[in-house]
């Protein structure tokens, strides 16, 4: 029953440009658009869960991995020529390089001074992002990012230009975070970073290097912010300092913890419900804070772990009658 | 050669000497307790072994090799089990997880093998899940696997931190406090846990407040007040020291 329900629902995510196309032939760009962007940030939200869900460390860097990541596929595409799928790698390999280096220092500070520390460092890449003209054109924003090309050397190509591609495209990498995420969080990786998050001494008492495995989880999450900012700017062709502000981590943090942290189910309804419902509902961007504040507050004071737990309570109930 | 050596260690907090220059040497296969009044530096010195302090002073030897103030998780690794004395486990992890975390690290450390999950580590999974409930078994919590740790009463924890000490076959056990703030019948089941896992070969160091405890089952008793360690003996010796007695009962 549930694995029907399952297949259901992956035919229903694959088919929808053409569910989109039958139902609101009028709205079909703007809803893709929303799908594109719901994929995206899913994906991101999943990135930026395996540190703060799985290894419970408060990271706030998050749009400097992602901001890294776009601007080196912008700049490696537009500056240096490189083919799509080279210059996603090279946003993923900076992003973790990033990610790798300043995690060693950072990770030196206990809880709260982790969380100031990685704000720090989204402000200054953020700041680096609008002064340093020189590469990022500044607040002038890299244009002209081509479009999508899959294919590899001379063989057969294929360039991702209608909005179903993207879609496609934006779901197969949702798809292959989804199945990173998985292995990372499961098995005997996913014990050991849950052992670090849940007594960091008694981790070390298992023969545990709590240091590493924080920064294993850290950099594979830029490495994949990256990867996504990539992505991102491949679909928009602008990169802007804008994208990278805090705000986005405000909306990471309330997809991650409104949905259910260090839950996969829970990361995606979030990122479903936090990306294209208010969309869905047309909800002007300021009033959009608002209520997510108001529901932050009415979630965590009403189910601390998130809308992931009440439809677990839900299920256990059915189950239980 | 003794299986752990600490010579002349010292820990100072705040001009406070916890250690003051204590040695002692364990031997391969001995049951020892580690007594004294409270703040007479036993637990520090449990900290300063396994590396959750860093010493000021001395050394410490692990069969034969220098591993003063190595860090935690390689003092794991070279075969030292610990308990704290606050029961420690992993509250969000399964019963039956809280095991298996302190033996995945003795294993196939190669990130790729384990996103891959290769054969080899699926049949280390398999190994480790047959091992960890052969010791649920033994400390009487296998129908509890399934469950959150955090869900277990005070004592059950306690067998359960008892139990993932014991998980990676360690060569040297350090006990902190196992018997406190447990019901009678649990201090028989430890008590009985502890020989059974010293008659199996392990070596024992034990802190223990219970003198019943201590005298029942150790060899050798060393006694620390102050922070330095005042007497050093059998059972029957350390009953009669004039030192003991007088800091345990009043001066």
């Amino acid at each position: 029953m549930r694995r029907a329900a399952g297949w259901a629902l992956a035919v229903v995510v694959v088919s929808a440009p053409w569910l989109v196309a039958v139902a609101v032939p009028r709205q079909q760009r703007y809803v893709l658009h929303v799908l594109i962007f719901t994929a995206l940030f899913a994906a991101l939200a999943l990135s930026y869960d395996l540190v703060v869900g799985h290894v419970g460390s408060l990271s706030l860097a998050h749009p400097a991995f992602f901001g890294i990541g776009a601007y080196a596929a912008a700049i490696l595409a537009t500056r240096a020529g490189w083919p799509f799928l080279a210059d996603v790698l090279g946003a993923v390999l900076v992003a973790a390089v990033v990610a790798a280096v300043v995690g060693v220092p950072l990770f030196r500070l206990t809880e709260h001074a982790f969380a100031v520390g990685t704000l720090g460092l989204a402000l200054v890449a953020w700041i680096v992002a609008n002064n340093w003209v020189e590469v990022t054109r500044g607040p002038l924003c890299v244009t002209g990012i081509p479009k999508p090309v899959l294919g590899v050397g001379s063989g057969p190509a294929l360039t991702v230009t209608t909005l179903p591609g993207y879609y496609w495209l934006a779901l197969s990498a949702l798809a292959a975070v989804v199945l990173l995420y998985r292995r990372l969080t499961t098995f005997r990786l996913g014990r050991a970073f849950h052992a670090v998050r849940d007594n960091e001494p008694l981790a070390g008492a298992a023969g545990i290097n709590p240091l590493k495995y924080r920064l294993l989880a850290f950099t594979i999450a830029g490495a994949l912010a990256g990867g996504v900012g990539a992505l991102y700017v491949h679909y928009l062709s602008v990169m802007c300092p804008e994208e990278m502000t805090i705000g986005l981590t405000v909306n990471l943090l309330v997809i991650v913890f409104l949905g259910g942290v260090g839950s996969l189910r829970g990361v995606l309804l979030g990122a479903v419900l936090f990306t294209a419902l208010p969309e869905a509902l047309r909800l002007a961007p300021t009033w959009r804070l608002v209520i997510y504040g108001l529901l932050l507050l009415l979630v965590v004071v009403r189910s601390p772990e998130g809308l992931e737990s009440l439809l677990r309570r839900a299920g256990a109930r059915r189950a239980a009658v | 050669m003794a299986l752990l050596e600490i010579r002349e260690l010292t820990k100072r907090f705040l001009g406070v000497t916890a250690v003051d220059r204590v040695d002692l040497a364990i031997e391969r296969g001995e049951l020892v307790s580690l007594i004294g009044p409270n703040g007479s530096g036993k637990t520090t010195l449990f900290n300063c072994v396994t590396g959750y302090l860093d010493a000021d002073g001395g050394r410490v030897l692990f069969d034969g090799r220098d591993v003063t103030n190595a860090p935690p998780h390689r003092m794991a690794r070279l075969g030292i089990g610990r308990t704290f004395q606050q029961v420690s486990v992993f509250p969000r992890l399964s019963v039956l997880d809280n095991l298996l975390v302190f033996v995945q690290q003795h294993q196939e450390e190669d990130l790729l093998a384990r996103l891959v999950r290769t054969r080899r580590q699926q049949h280390f999974e398999a190994e480790a899940v047959a091992r960890a409930r052969g010791l649920l078994e033994l400390v009487g919590l296998a129908d509890r696997a399934a469950t959150a740790a955090g869900a277990l009463s005070y004592g059950q924890r306690k067998l359960l931190a008892f139990a993932a000490a014991l998980m990676p076959d360690p060569e040297l056990l350090l006990l902190d406090e196992p018997a406190a703030a447990v019901n009678p019948t649990m201090i028989n089941q430890m008590k009985a846990h502890i020989l059974a896992a010293h008659r199996q070969g392990k070596t024992v160091l034990l802190v223990e407040h219970n003198m019943d405890v201590v005298m029942d089952i150790s060899r050798r008793i060393i006694v620390l007040d102050g922070g330095r360690k005042i007497a050093e003996g059998p059972p029957d010796v350390i009953r009669r020291d004039p030192r003991v007695v007088e800091a345990y009962f009043g001066r």
